[in-house]
């Protein structure tokens, strides 16, 4: 995988966006850059999540360097583990890299909003110099709200969360797909499903009014589809709202049980697979 | 010694299922035995898809056998730990490209359980054993074949296994790098590791095998020692020197009369690649006879 062409291209994106919104107030500007980058953020993570963990298997068995692997004392579920392990560092570091570009650029922006509103205060009439003082008092406030926080990083765990559970879900399609792009179609469908699954439940939950066959449906697809729902912690960071730590640390929790669960079926679908 | 084989091979059979809507099944393997001791060279030969690599493979765990068993120094081969015990090379491996030499053993070697000083010794060996000290820090993506094949020999070997199993490892290699894996075979049996190896080049096979085992059409035909399965029973030979044709006719008393010197007395051979080609080419001959009056 061309991990750093991604990345150029997200550098590229990230420092368009920081010119982009220059005619904005203080806090649409921040909020435009970070809703931006968050998109490009994500959307690199996930695709590259599917992408490059539907190749690994398919590529090992092809090459037959997967016979120079399991004839080695090593179990077939070592052999998963490692493959989920070696994606989610790579994805760990992409991320980092990216989350420190992005932080950087935020703090940058955020230096130069803050200058240059103050800068624009010069030309306003102020009755005492306590209500000039006010208002740069609250332009660093509203900077501060929405440039470069910790909070950034909730943001940024709901993104390696959702990356490594869909990591997960695509290592186990790839144990009984036929296929890269039946991998990579499914994986697809799957993240579309996961995103959309918490609304479904809900329209279907309300309108089945107590029935049973509705409920167990709902519970059916909780259970076979991850439900990013619960990592979706973006737009409140995107608006400067705090996320508490629960919050992450339940992402974390979630997160585990996904992958456990996904690894236990991938085991036990590629314990009996063929090479 | 030990009295437990290095392989042993029981009644096993293969059998996998041809996709489709019929639900059709394909025999690679029928009720094959073998059985190879420590420190031998054993040799599977055979045409191709006549299951040799089917049958490596269920021997390596990496496919279950449909009926039979197998066991490497007495452990089922279907177990992870009897893998300690064996190293394999594939049949045209392609290992991580953008691994150097040294990168792709250290890989092969921690997944061994290797560590630190142990690990970076014997992979200073290894690469010195076949001779890629100069290459050890080349990424795989410019070795050329045979090179390849004398480092997937040297992952094979990184934990000390006591067993080896080279599927085709001369396969696709010039004439020179088939030469120097034959001397690797070779000093692997002169190290008392047991080998078991498949490959077209009879002559080769002949040259560093002991035992040997011609398999058709997922079927065991002959196996044994070379001595014992290239002899021609019904048929005697004499070796003399200095032998005219007049001695023809009285060798044996002769000879010791004109002070001939008495070299040999046994059964002629014939080459491995002859008796090959009678047995599989009778088997063939047979099936097609079985195949016509059905």
């Amino acid at each position: 995988m061309k991990v750093f062409a991604f990345m150029a291209i997200f550098a590229v994106v990230l420092i368009g966006a920081s010119f982009a919104f220059a005619d904005l107030k203080t806090e649409q500007e921040l909020k435009m850059l970070k809703d931006v980058s968050f998109a490009a953020i994500q959307l690199f993570c996930m695709l590259f999540a599917i992408a490059g963990t539907a190749m690994l298997i398919p590529r090992d068995v092809e090459d037959r360097t997967l016979y120079t692997i399991l004839c080695k004392p090593v179990s077939r579920l070592e052999y998963l583990l490692g493959k989920l392990g070696g994606m989610v560092l790579v994805l760990v570091i992409s991320l980092g890299a990216m989350d420190l570009l992005f932080t950087g650029v935020l703090h940058l922006k955020q230096r130069t909003v803050v200058e240059q509103n103050v800068a624009e205060l010069e030309y306003r009439p102020f009755r005492s110099q306590e209500e000039r003082e006010k208002a740069v008092a609250e332009i660093i406030e509203v900077a501060t709200q929405q440039g470069a926080s910790w909070n950034l990083q909730a943001g940024m765990a709901a993104i390696l969360a959702k990356s490594i559970v869909l990591t997960a879900v695509t290592l186990l399609v790839s144990t009984f797909a036929t296929s890269t792009l039946f991998t990579i179609m499914v994986s697809l469908a799957l993240m579309v499903i996961g995103h959309a699954q918490g609304l479904a439940r809900e329209v279907l939950l309300d309108e089945a009014d107590g029935a049973v066959l509705p409920r167990l449906v709902a519970g059916g697809v909780a259970v076979l589809f991850p439900d990013f729902k619960t990592f979706d912690v973006l737009d409140a960071v995107i608006t400067g709202t705090v996320v508490p730590g629960v919050e992450v640390l339940k992402m974390g929790g979630l997160c585990g049980i996904y992958c456990v669960l996904y690894m236990l079926a991938a085991w036990v679908l590629f314990a009996d697979k063929e090479l | 010694m030990s009295t437990v084989p290095a392989v042993s091979v029981e009644q096993l059979t293969r059998v996998f299922r041809v996709p489709g809507l019929r639900r059709r099944e394909f025999t690679a393997v029928s009720d094959v035995s073998l059985e190879v001791q420590p420190g031998e060279v054993y040799g599977l030969i055979g045409p191709n898809g006549s299951g040799k690599s089917t049958t490596m493979k269920v021997l390596l765990g990496l496919l279950r056998a449909t009926s039979g068993k197998c066991a490497i120094f007495g452990r089922d081969s279907a177990r992870v730990d009897s893998r300690e015990e064996v190293g394999y090379l594939p049949e045209n491996p392609y290992f991580y490209k953008h691994l150097t030499g040294a990168e792709t053993l250290e890989f092969y070697g921690k997944l061994c359980g290797l560590r630190g000083r142990e690990l970076r010794d014997r992979i200073g060996e290894m690469l010195a054993l076949v001779d890629l000290e100069e290459s050890r820090d080349r990424r795989l993506g410019g070795y050329s074949k045979g090179m390849l094949q004398r480092i997937g020999l040297a992952q094979a070997i990184i934990h000390r296994p006591r067993l080896v199993v080279l599927d085709e490892p001369t396969a696709g290699v010039d004439p020179l790098g088939s030469r120097q894996i034959r001397d690797l075979i070779m000093e692997l049996k002169r190290r008392g590791i047991t080998v078991i190896l498949s490959s077209h080049l009879l002559e080769q096979v002949q040259e560093v095998c002991d035992r040997i085992g011609i398999i058709f059409r997922g079927r065991m035909l002959r196996e044994g020692s070379l001595a014992q399965i290239t002899e021609v029973g019904n048929r005697s030979e004499i070796v003399l020197e200095g032998m005219t044709p007049e001695l023809m006719e009285e060798m044996r008393a002769l000879a010791a009369a004109r002070g001939a010197k008495w070299i040999h007395d046994g059964h002629p051979r014939t080459t491995l690649e002859t008796l090959f080609l009678e047995v599989t080419s009778a088997a063939a001959e047979a099936a097609r006879a079985s195949a016509g009056k059905s």
